[in-house]
């Protein structure tokens, strides 16, 4: 249940046309597809950002839609990097990454005066994946992962990684460095940020890999795991490698109870959203019950779209956050129209 | 010259091989032309064996598909958003694009000096039709987008769209009035009429069948362009009906873009769905421009005195 008051609003921009919240009564937002309330927040919210991350964002912007009739949220990804060059110039107030910002682009925001947080949406997962028929390598290292990918490589047969493994070509496919996605496979596995070998075959689209590792039975691919499961129930002919974990040294497939326990790692990666502390002040009410709506339902956006959730403290983190930022800008937390929600 | 050398000259002529070579020559060619249109019906064939796969694997079904705003939800999601958006950018592009080039070719044919000036235009008016559409979508970005701060909206996409095809419709336009031949011309002049008088009456009705052909044309070209809207930016889901051209928007080529890439492969059966109305609409649009160039040949004698 939550009171609704006004809330502070310090201009009128051309985006807001913000009404005053008249009725005073229960709103009810129990689970994602509450009533349709005629609650008072309305305005325009741009979203910019990751390719990877703006099925969530628009997941949320959907049902956020369908509760508060007078809000549209626009989401148009343009890519992480791309996205946060419109954020730190103040062109958008949401910003989706499947990476934490750079320190250039802190430098860009830092010229703009753009104030931000991020948030913890959700997981997403990088599986190795290779073909059906291929029944030698079902588990690998982090080492031979690295060994197969890194700059100027010398594995070119399978035997190369493992000597009992056959005298086969590889067929290496993966996204390009384009992606954030790229950034954080060759950060995590091959040391540094583009340290990748520069031969193999370089894509912008997830589903080309999975196509073509599909194809051949001596291909290795790596590559975001949704779209390799929904390959898999159309009758694909994948699987995905288990791969060497960074805390116990075991090894673990891509699959939810390690993904969200922890063991998949480093090869799970958390997803963010970022928003602007600018945009907060001016459009608070708005802005704050759009995050909190986002972060009070993050977990079935997330899996929704065919991510990994994060955890039940990132929830209880992000509301900390927000709380802290409504806080500092002199908003009383209880006053945002849509209410927090603790796992 | 004897007879006898004669023969020695022909002597190494195989005609059997010559003949052989002369058949060959004809298939490779034959071949080449049937190439593209081999690639083109394969094409087709693949985007319609998708969306039957769309229909009957996904049960897409067709009703909501064209009136439905897109989702991100594969069973919700519907073209008519992206639909309403295409056709608001074709009407502004139009209007955008048309006066633009055809007043400039009005100026270069009827206007200007035959000097070194109007032949550098001229020649960079060929080179601005070559320009990498994508280049159009990064201007308007700078420009309209940010530093005008218009914002992504329908209004940024046409603009972005029809700087892309003015140069096309200009060098169509010019051609149309370069065909109305001089005597036409001298006549009205003739009888007193002013210069404006005269293409307004005489020449302008004359070339308008060629000037719009090569304008729906060149729109048939700017609906099927992603890129430059791309840059401009778009939806990923055309989530709402574009209420005017300040509406932000995702055209039919971008809401395609965006469909193919989703996990779901739902979306994939969408977007060949997606591609058969695009082509629906391409397929109009040269039927229009045939007829009107049709039209222009049957009634345009005197252009081709």
């Amino acid at each position: 249940m939550a009171q609704s008051h006004d809330p502070e609003i310090r201009r009128i921009t051309r985006r807001t046309a913000m009404t005053t919240i008249a009725s005073i009564g229960a709103v009810s937002i129990a689970g994602c597809m509450g009533g349709g309330d005629e609650g008072g927040v309305s305005g325009t919210i741009e979203a910019s950002g990751s390719n990877t991350v703006a099925p969530i964002t628009q997941v949320a912007a959907e049902d956020f839609e369908a509760e508060y009739a007078d809000v549209q949220v626009n989401v148009e990804p343009e890519g992480t990097g791309a996205g946060f060059q419109e954020f730190c110039q103040a062109n958008s107030a949401f910003q989706s990454a499947s990476r934490e910002i750079t320190d250039e682009e802190i430098d860009i925001c830092g010229d703009h005066d753009v104030e931000y947080t991020h948030y913890t949406v959700g997981q997403d997962t990088l599986a190795v994946g290779v073909h059906e028929d291929n029944d030698w390598c079902e588990q690998i290292t982090l080492d031979e992962l690295n060994e197969i990918w890194e700059f100027e490589s010398d594995v070119e047969q399978w035997s190369d990684v493992r000597d009992e493994w056959p005298d086969e070509d590889i067929a290496l496919h993966a996204r390009d460095s384009a992606s954030g996605t790229f950034d954080y496979f060759t950060e995590h596995i091959n040391g540094e940020m583009g340290n990748i070998r520069d031969d193999y075959s370089a894509t912008s689209q997830t589903d080309e890999i999975w196509d073509a590792v599909e194809d051949n039975e001596y291909a290795m691919g790596w590559g975001g795991v949704g779209h390799l499961r929904s390959l898999q129930d159309q009758d694909g002919t994948l699987k995905t490698v288990e791969v060497e974990s960074e805390l116990d040294g075991e090894f673990y497939p891509p699959e939810e109870e390690y993904i969200e326990g922890g063991e998949y790692s480093p090869l799970a990666r958390p997803l963010f959203f970022y928003f602007n502390h600018a945009e907060l002040e001016e459009n608070t009410d708005l802005i704050a019950s759009f995050a909190r709506f986002y972060i009070n339902n993050q977990h079935e956006f997330a899996t929704e779209v065919d991510f990994y959730r994060a955890t039940d403290q990132d929830i209880v983190d992000n509301h900390d956050q927000l709380d802290s930022v409504l806080e500092d800008i002199g908003a009383d937390p209880d006053d945002i129209t849509v209410e927090r929600q603790d796992p | 010259m004897s007879l006898g050398r004669g023969e020695e000259l022909f002597a190494d002529i195989d005609l059997r091989r010559e003949k052989l070579h002369n058949r060959a020559f004809h298939a490779i060619l034959v071949a080449a032309s049937l190439f593209g249109l081999v690639m083109l019906v394969l094409l087709i064939l693949d985007v319609l064996w998708e969306s039957y796969q769309g229909l009957t694997v996904f049960q897409i079904d067709l009703v909501q598909f064209l009136t439905q705003p897109s989702s991100s939800r594969a069973e919700r999601a519907g073209f008519g958003a992206s639909i309403l958006a295409s056709i608001w950018l074709m009407v502004l592009t139009a209007i955008l694009a048309f006066f633009l080039a055809v007043g400039c070719a009005l100026y270069l044919v009827e206007y200007a000096p035959r000097n070194r000036m109007t032949r550098l235009i001229e020649a960079n008016l060929a080179n601005l039709a070559g320009v990498p559409s994508i280049v159009y979508g990064l201007l308007v970005l700078a420009l309209i987008v940010n530093d005008a701060g218009l914002g992504s909206v329908i209004l940024a996409g046409a603009i972005a769209l029809a700087l892309l095809i003015v140069p096309i419709i200009i060098v169509a336009s010019i051609e149309a009035i370069r065909a109305v031949p001089s005597g036409v011309r001298d006549g009205s002049y003739a009888m007193g009429a002013t210069k404006w008088q005269t293409i307004r009456r005489v020449v302008l009705p004359q070339a308008m069948p060629g000037i719009l052909t090569g304008t729906i044309l060149a729109l048939a070209r700017a609906i099927g362009e992603t890129a430059p809207l791309i840059m401009v930016g778009t939806m990923l889901h055309a989530t709402r009906y574009p209420d005017g051209p300040f509406a932000s928007f995702s055209a039919m080529p971008t809401q395609i873009y965006n469909w193919t890439y989703q996990a779901d492969r739902m979306f994939n059966g969408l977007a060949a769905l997606g591609i058969v109305v695009l082509l629906i609409f391409l397929v109009v649009l040269y039927v229009i421009a045939g007829y009107l160039r049709k039209q222009y040949e049957a009634e345009g004698t005197l252009t081709n005195v």
